[in-house]
């Protein structure tokens, strides 16, 4: 285990919740939505229960922030293809209990969280997400 | 009695090449079945004719990034997704386009092009400089000032002029840069919308690519109009009507709106249930703006919220709306997501797009006469994706080549560099891991994790219809504006119409 390593699992042991010990639900950003916003039988199943998804942190907002983007493909701003960045449909707002720790957006993750679905408006930030997973832990694959 | 004499020749050839194929029949392996396949195949080139008659109509497909080592995966993809064998599969258009040619794509300041200078040479005839569209190497890039005098007047151009019907269809927003070569001039490719113009553009009076497509002054401007970049006509106060979170991207004018009031025949199209609804026959012009920003990749366009018509769709429906006029047409097809695929490392959706333009090619050769008809297929740029290692015949074009000498495995499909590659640590074991997710990106060498880049590969150029022989040999890209027009005569039909109108 290298360093990094080492002081992410230190900072996330204490804070797995109670319920963590049961194996969470893995959940694949493909089952996500039926069409449009139009949320899976199976996603919409799993609200408010602990899911695990497997994706990329988008670079977070600034240092010191509480929350980062969940991305299927790594969120990157193709100099030949995109004029500003363009945010896809599929993302999920990852709300952490510390300051996020970043990992370079191109590195597969695990996060694993509290599964949220419906839009909400951070008040702070006026992050406008559909999907959320709270209590966000996170691990580098 | 020149073409009595080539005639002649031709058939001195046939009986020199009959001889030969005879010939090849003493062989021990002349049951083998590799062997016969090749011989059909010969019999099959020795009966084709070149067709030398006038063009009536042109279907270009430019598909953005089709490298070579991508129609070679596709073509196995596309095969082993059916269950049959994938490396003696024929993709559609490699058996209905069968001249074909390398395609040199180093542009007037760069070996390693992008895809607007590019889209010029195919259009306009001429190589210029990297991020420009529809000027020559004279212009300074992102500069507005520079572009007097250095635009080019591109086949489109010359279709409408000469009363031709022309249309252009996209997967990737219909301002970006293979589109846009059609109709547009700007020294700078990413000026899509106002908002993006700099301050010296505004100040000289430039316009961005999405005005020039709505005020495009060449006849009576394109019939058929279909692809993504909705947000790039709409204003920043329009909610976008797919994705409330969305606005538009303009400071000014109301292109949308524009366009309706300029065409009282045309339909405009925002989901795949109006597309539908559009009867050919009863409209004039077709604007169709299906994302606010790209299309969906195929692979993932049964879950737009609006529903997106396929490529092949599009096609059709553009044919019907095109052959209306007796004149002919002019119509590009642009594939425009192998290449953004292959910029997110993800070879899978680059495949399955592929395939979908090779469906689009199927589909529009069905539907138009092929003797009057120059169909090409090319791409613009390379990318840096391979096929490696030693797999065995028949496995998945997605998995597992072999394993390298850190003891991991490796997959047949990778990139060169890209967002696959980590950055200063041992790549990632892939024991375990399906590689033949469609969401998996393929490993890189080089850490480059915005996007992965082109390459300077020469590309390939299919065709088939009018003078489509001349397709052969390595040639400039810029040839295909050449040949196209050589094809149909449009310069010369375009200036005597210039002259008679002026009467």
């Amino acid at each position: 285990m290298n360093r990094r390593a080492l002081l992410t699992a230190s900072l996330l042991m204490p804070l797995l919740p109670r319920g963590a010990l049961a194996a969470p639900e893995a959940l694949k950003f493909r089952d996500l939505y039926v069409r449009g916003r139009q949320l899976t039988p199976r996603a919409a199943a799993l609200a408010g229960q602990e899911v695990t998804m497997i994706g990329y942190m988008a670079p977070p907002l600034k240092p010191e922030i509480d929350f980062f983007v969940l991305t299927k493909l790594p969120m990157s701003t193709c100099p030949f293809c995109e004029t500003e960045a363009q945010w896809p449909d599929d993302i999920v707002l990852a709300l952490t209990d510390h300051p996020v720790r970043p990992v370079r957006y191109t590195d597969l993750i695990r996060a694993t969280g509290i599964f949220e679905t419906g839009f909400q408006t951070d008040p702070e930030t006026g992050f406008i997400s559909f999907l959320r997973l709270r209590g966000t832990r996170y691990e580098k694959l | 009695m020149k073409f009595q004499l080539r005639s002649l020749m031709a058939g001195a050839s046939l009986l020199v090449l009959a001889t030969a194929a005879v010939a090849q029949d003493n062989v021990l392996q002349a049951e083998d079945s590799y062997f016969t396949a090749a011989k059909a195949e010969l019999a099959r080139k020795i009966a084709d004719q070149p067709n030398v008659g006038r063009a009536k109509n042109v279907v270009l497909f430019v598909v953005d990034g089709l490298s070579v080592p991508t129609i070679t995966a596709a073509r196995i993809y596309e095969g082993q997704s059916r269950g049959v064998d994938g490396e003696s599969n024929v993709l559609s258009f490699e058996e209905l386009l069968p001249y074909t040619a390398l395609s040199k794509t180093y542009t007037h300041d760069s070996q390693v092009a992008d895809s607007a200078p590019t889209a010029t040479a195919i259009v306009s005839g001429v190589k210029s400089l990297n991020g420009t569209i529809g000027v020559t190497q004279q212009v300074k890039v992102e500069d507005c000032a520079s572009q007097k005098g250095a635009e080019v007047t591109t086949l489109f151009e010359l279709a409408e002029t000469a009363g031709l019907s022309t249309g252009i269809i996209s997967t990737a927003r219909i301002t970006h840069a293979t589109p846009a070569a059609t109709y547009a001039k700007v020294a700078g490719r990413d000026w899509e919308a106002d908002k993006d113009l700099p301050e010296e553009a505004v100040r000289n009076g430039c316009k961005d690519i999405a005005a020039q497509l709505v005020d495009w002054p060449a006849g009576d401007g394109f019939e058929v109009v279909l692809g993504g970049g909705r947000g790039n006509f709409m204003l920043e106060s329009q909610q976008d009507p797919e994705d409330e979170t969305r606005t538009g991207a303009r400071k000014d004018r109301d292109l949308i709106a524009e366009w309706k009031a300029r065409h009282n025949d045309g339909a405009y199209v925002w989901n795949k249930q109006e597309f539908d609804a559009v009867d050919p026959a009863g409209t004039g012009k077709l604007l169709g703006l299906f994302n606010a920003s790209h299309m969906q990749y195929e692979a993932d366009r049964e879950k737009d919220a609006g529903g997106e018509p396929s490529l092949a769709e599009m096609s059709v429906k553009a044919i019907d709306m095109l052959s209306k006029n007796e004149n002919g047409y002019v119509l590009m097809i642009e594939g425009g997501r192998v290449d953004h695929a292959h910029h997110a490392g993800n070879a899978a959706r680059a495949l399955t797009d592929t395939v979908a333009v090779a469906e689009a090619v199927k589909a529009v050769y069905g539907k138009v006469d092929p003797a009057e008809t120059l169909i090409i297929l090319t791409a613009d740029h390379s990318h840096v994706f391979s096929i490696a290692g030693y797999p065995a015949r028949n496995n998945p074009i997605l998995g597992i080549a072999g394993q390298g000498d850190d003891g991991k495995p490796y997959t047949t499909l990778g990139y060169m560099n890209g967002p696959g590659a980590r950055l200063d640590e041992p790549r990632a074991d892939l024991t375990g891991v399906d590689t033949t997710d469609l969401d998996f990106l393929q490993q890189a060498l080089v850490p480059l994790g915005e996007s992965e880049t082109h390459a300077g590969d020469d590309v390939a150029i299919f065709a088939q219809g009018p003078w489509a022989h001349l397709f052969h040999g390595v040639v400039e890209q810029n040839l295909i504006y050449h040949v196209m027009e050589h094809a149909t005569g449009l310069a010369s039909r375009a200036a005597l119409a210039t002259s008679q109108a002026a009467k």
